[in-house]
């Protein structure tokens, strides 16, 4: 919806790619358009060319289960939103024309004349985001699918489980429509080794898991849920979490197995999945009425051809080849072009979304000129002072609100409301026709207020905000009233009380706006540059980044040298293809040299001070001294800082700690107990000794044992997947292996989920790495006194217990929150930390790199663990996000915010406590002001509070608390609201609805 | 008319519950007329005084509605709202007001469904309750007004 309304996009449906020529910073690119057949400017989206249309076939969108006209919207909320018409189905053919929708459209957007066109693009880049299709089950003859009815995907029930989709939100058995009792969930169909594909797909076990919930939640007639898994892959963010409350609320059972084959039982529908069940050592026949099967992400038919067109390889399954698997989260084998989401390889939302900013971080380096100012002129204002007047356009909408309510009446009612001097109708007010009606209205009766009944602000608010902007108009002096989405269309068997209804909510309308005020949107200059903090490679990412844009940008890091974890010798080799890590970092430095950045080595952050575009950072060399508390002043010992460093935007870079294990399995005590972190310092990959005592010895280990999810996944400490480990553990068991040495590893679940780790999990296997699986509630125990000789655990596998000697004993340790640093940060900017400790993104999928605090952004571990791919996608994300802010020399600030009243406000900080964002602060009052309505607030020594306009989000939380009424949500005042309320129950409760406050001065 | 409906506000936030009342609407799931929505930011706005101010005012029901937790387009809105409806609750219960008639629900953007159904039960719920008490009290006091 955004992109659809961005002055800056130019969105071509029904496209594809069929040349390109040039190279990066000018390519020309030509595509085809097929014709839509429907003109996406006229189109209003009404949907009476449906209703008309006589030919019903297939849905893509609903995967077969319901039908769709031969004219139709691809689903409920494409951009654009207009209709499209499928040829193939349509009867406008032949002789005998149909025409059915050329009648039934009122604004005339059909057009059967539209030929497909081409046209050449000229761009500077290019982004390849053509995600994954579903591996055909059909390809698995044993599963059944495509034979039996009720083996559907997890697409399929996906719609299902849809509120507005096939079944309105029920899941039934496709062959009687019945509620199943019995669902089985089987994983990795087409995944990990399945129909010739060995990747992992990354999203299905969180998919089904979320899926089973759902289910059992929806449907109390559903008993069992069943998930045949073969690791639970829960690695993202929170995930390890979800799947304990499932396990709690035993809303699945889950059974570590896959299945042979799926068939139906002879009598009736019922399906029997014969599986072996490889924990509880059994052949299971698992009865079920419904099978669902968790497909896997296979590439899009058309992505090899595309890759053909644009001159970029593909990995050996059909894929957008990255640049280098260990290290290029969005390049492709072709500078200039870039590549996000799945069409790489299966992929999460959050990292898809991470990743696509990414791209568009990189993408810019070619455009650095270009860019263009979206902002408009302004325009004169309108006067709109003085007494309410009030105009209200009421909208057929077609027939959505005409076909159920009385526009005329409505009109007719709207024109007797106190202040309102005119009332219209149109039957579509956001076609080109009605906005300019509106302008009309506006003009012709000096409106200062305007009701528009009609559809949901929700989507188009903006639309008309715009037509007042247009005119001079303040925007904030339109109310919109959603007769149509919240009224018609959900009424319509009501047709009375949804008269009464919308003649209620024009009132409330009508009411609130004659109480709206002209609000002024602020502007804050923004300083534009940006602090990096931390040297590691996200640091150097998005510095890199930032830096190569032209904006100004500092990048300070603690220790003497760059490159954090991926600094020698901290790693050696990088998964999976071997890279040696000091190569990679060069090279990386090398970029971030030449482009400009500002390095700070030995340096700390001392205090930060200010808000986004105007930051105050000090800086202090690295003498070895504590940092200055939270908020407090420097010690009086330090050395003077600097010039404060002026910034715009941050970046928080500073990694993530390892776990220390110390006095765990032995760690600590036992000479030949190591982590993963010392095998790699003590020079694994160039051969050298392995722990304290071979050294001393000088000899090497004859066995290894590996133990994974140290300090991950603990239900008493860390809770979630460091996921990082599990790739690492195999890659140095490798190594090992390589050289002789006998290694197992022991886990719980092998979540090797990055690109290529799958097939280097099948490597190790292959080269004879042992796997024992151990259960999720025991911790294998390090046997020996002087010296670890073996592990003794639980193989869930071979169902006893097993003592496996061993000669060396590697902790494979989870991540931690960096401490001191990220209390700090967290203290002093003020962004959340959530309940793992690390810092909390602003939303999990639409928000990856952004805190709640304006300006301030995550880059790297800092937001969580990860591995290297996934951090510098992430780094690469925060800088596009940084240059969103840079772009700009002011900061607009959003006036519908809050403000306090200050001859009102007694300083108590209530709404300093509750705010989430820091925009409410209590400034010590000066002495000899004067004094406020309460006294306390003009003494001095007192308080009060001074809300941010530039940290206030809107949402009116402090207005509704402060005790003392002193503060105010703009545009969503008491005064509005209860306007409103008193609207409501006017006529209801009996009273005439004229006797209102007076409005204004 | 033969039957008694009730007069019932929603208040709703924008990013969850106004949305998922518009879901419901592009689903078309049809379900009961009587209520009045007024859109907030936030639940976190929904003041004790709104609530009550509906009340007085004859409503015969209200329903406070946000995301679910973890939802709140502003973080925690949805907490604060959880502890300004206790104290409401409070008032309307020292009121005489049957508790039923007031409701607090999380819809989701993606629950037109829930949302209709909630609007459903609600709605059954305060006509089972009949009008208001307030409610005559204050079509009288109008009239002296
Ligand atoms: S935005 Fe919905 S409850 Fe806060």
């Amino acid at each position: 919806m955004d992109a659809g309304r961005h002055p800056l996009i130019e969105i071509v449906t029904g496209a594809e790619v069929i040349g390109c020529e040039g190279e990066a910073g000018d390519f020309r690119v030509r595509i085809r358009q097929s014709p839509r057949y429907v003109r996406a400017d006229r189109c209003v989206a009404c949907g009476q060319c449906v209703d008309v249309c006589p030919q019903v076939g297939g849905n893509e969108f609903d995967v077969g289960l319901k039908a769709r006209k031969a004219i139709y919207r691809p689903f409920p909320q494409s951009v654009p939103a207009a209709y499209v018409i499928d040829r193939a189905a349509c009867l406008n053919k032949t002789m005998l024309m149909c025409e059915n929708c050329v009648r039934a459209c009122d604004v005339d957007a059909i057009d059967f004349d539209m030929r497909p066109a081409e046209r050449e693009l000229r761009v500077g880049s290019i982004l390849v985001a053509v995600g994954f299709q579903e591996f055909d089950a059909r390809r698995l003859g044993n599963y059944g699918y495509g034979r039996f009815p009720n083996v559907i995907t997890s697409l399929e029930l996906e719609r299902m489980l849809n509120a507005s989709g096939v079944t309105r939100g029920h899941v039934v058995r496709p062959s009687d429509r019945r509620t199943p009792r019995r669902i089985v969930f089987v994983q990795c169909v087409g995944a990990r080794g399945e129909g010739g594909r060995p990747y992992c797909s990354r999203f299905c076990c969180m998919n089904a898991v979320k899926d089973s919930m759902l289910v059992r939640q929806h449907d109390p007639a559903v008993e069992e849920v069943t998930i045949l898994y073969t690791d639970l892959r829960a690695f993202g963010k929170g995930y390890d979490d979800f799947v304990q409350r499932s396990r709690e609320q035993a809303s699945a059972k889950y059974v570590r197995g896959r299945p042979a084959k799926i068939e139906r039982a002879a009598e009736d529908d019922h399906l029997v999945v014969f599986v072996e069940d490889t924990l509880g050592h059994r052949q299971e026949r698992i009865p079920a009425d419904l099978v669902v099967l968790s497909v896997a992400a296979a590439p899009n038919d058309g992505a090899l051809e595309l890759a053909r067109i644009l001159g970029i390889e593909t990995d050996p399954y059909g894929f957008i080849a990255r640049h280098d698997p260990a290290i290029s989260a969005v390049e492709s084998t072709r500078a200039g072009i870039f590549v996000c989401g799945s069409a790489v390889g299966p992929q999460v939302i959050p990292d898809c979304v991470a990743q696509a900013s990414a791209a568009a971080a990189r993408a810019q380096l070619f455009l650095a000129d270009q860019r263009a100012d979206e902002r408009k002129a302004p325009v004169e204002a309108l006067d709109v002072s003085g007494p309410p007047r009030v105009g209200v356009l009421v909208c057929h909408c077609g027939v959505n609100i005409a076909g159920v309510l009385d526009v005329e009446d409505l009109v007719r009612q709207a024109a007797a409301l106190p202040d309102v001097v005119v009332a219209r109708d149109h039957i579509f007010a956001c076609s080109a026709a009605g906005q300019d009606e509106l302008v009309e209205l506006v003009r012709e009766h000096k409106l200062n207020r305007v009701v528009i009944a009609a559809c949901t602000p929700r989507t188009h608010e903006p639309v008309f905000r715009e037509t007042c902007a247009r005119i001079g108009l303040n925007p904030y002096l339109l109310e919109m009233v959603n007769v149509r989405d919240q009224c018609s269309w959900v009424h319509a068997r009501q047709p009375a009380a949804a008269q009464e209804k919308a003649r209620a909510l024009i009132r409330m309308g009508a009411a609130r706006a004659r109480h709206l005020e002209p609000l002024q949107a602020g502007e804050m200059p923004m300083t534009r540059a940006a602090l990096v903090v931390g040297g590691g490679i996200a640091g150097i990412q998005a510095a890199t980044d930032l830096a190569a844009q032209g904006f100004p940008v500092t990048l300070v890091e603690k220790t003497d040298r760059l490159g954090g974890r991926l600094a020698a010798p901290n790693l050696t080799y990088l998964y999976p293809n071997l890279r040696p890590a000091a190569e990679v970092l060069e090279r990386k430095i090398e970029v971030l040299r030449r482009s400009g950045a500002r390095v700070l080595l030995n340096t700390e952050v001392d205090q930060i001070a200010g808000f986004v575009g105007n930051f105050e950072v000090c800086l202090r060399g690295n003498a070895q001294r504590p940092r200055a508390p939270a908020g407090g002043t420097r010690t009086p010992h330090d050395p003077a800082p600097q010039e404060p460093l002026k910034v715009g935007a941050i970046i928080l870079a500073f990694g993530a700690d390892l776990y220390d294990p110390t006095g765990e399995h032995g760690y600590g005590t036992l000479p030949n107990v190591v982590t993963s972190q010392d095998l790699e310092r003590n020079g694994i990959a160039a051969g050298g000794v392995t722990s304290r005592i071979h050294e001393a010895e000088s000899a090497i280990p004859k066995s290894a044992a590996f133990i994974l999810c140290v300090g991950s996944r603990d239900p008493e400490g860390f809770t979630g997947c460091s996921r990082y480990c599990c790739a690492t553990a195999i890659k140095q068991a490798m190594l090992l292996c390589r050289r002789g040495i006998d290694t197992t590893i022991f886990y719980r679940d092998i979540r090797t989920i990055s690109t290529g780790a799958e097939e280097m999990y099948r490597q190790a296997r292959g080269m004879g790495v042992l796997f024992v699986r151990i259960p999720p509630d025991e911790k294998p125990e390090v046997v020996g006194r002087e010296r670890a000789t073996a592990v003794r655990c639980f193989d869930e596998l071979l169902g006893r217990r097993i003592e496996v000697p061993v000669d060396l004993v590697v902790l494979s340790v989870g991540m931690r929150p960096r401490q001191p640093d990220t209390d700090w940060f967290h203290d002093t900017l003020k962004a959340s930390v959530g309940l793992d400790g690390f810092f909390l993104e602003r939303h999990p999928e639409l928000a990856p790199v952004e805190t709640a605090v304006e300006g301030v952004l995550l880059a790297g571990t800092v937001q969580g663990p990860k591995d290297i791919v996934d951090t510098v996608a992430q780094a690469s994300a925060a800088a596009a996000k940084a240059s969103v802010y840079l772009a700009y020399d002011t900061v607009r600030l959003d006036p519908a915010v809050a403000v306090v009243d200050e001859d009102k406000c007694r300083g108590c900080g209530t709404c300093v406590e509750i705010c989430q964002f820091r925009a409410p602060q209590l400034v010590e009052n000066t002495a000899g002001a004067e004094p406020g309505r309460y006294g306390t607030s003009g003494e001095a020594g007192g308080y009060t509070a001074k809300i941010n306009a530039s940290l206030c989000k809107g949402c009116g939380t402090c207005a509704s608390w402060c005790p003392s009424g002193a503060i105010t949500a703009r545009h969503f005042t008491d005064r509005q609201v209860h306007a409103m309320i008193d609207a409501a129950c006017a006529v209801a409760a009996g009273a005439p609805p004229a006797e209102e406050e007076r409005v204004g001065p | 008319m033969s039957t008694w409906d009730p007069n019932i506000v929603v208040f709703a936030c924008n990013w969850c519950s106004y949305a998922g009342a518009d879901t419901a609407g592009v689903a078309r799931l049809q379900h009961q007329p009587h209520f009045r929505m007024i859109r907030v930011m936030c639940s976190g706005r929904i003041q004790p005084g709104f609530v009550l101010r509906a009340f007085e005012k004859g409503a015969d029901g209200v329903l406070v509605s946000g995301c679910h937790f973890g939802d709140c387009h502003y973080v925690f809105g949805n907490e604060r709202a959880v502890e300004q409806f206790e104290k409401t609750r409070n008032v309307v219960r020292l009121l005489g007001l049957e508790e039923g008639r007031l409701r607090l629900e999380w819809i989701s953007a993606a629950e037109g469904k829930r949302f209709a159904e909630v609007i459903d039960e609600f709605t059954d719920q305060v006509r089972a309750l009949g009008p208001s008490p307030l409610a005559g009290e204050r079509a009288g006091a109008a009239a002296h007004a």
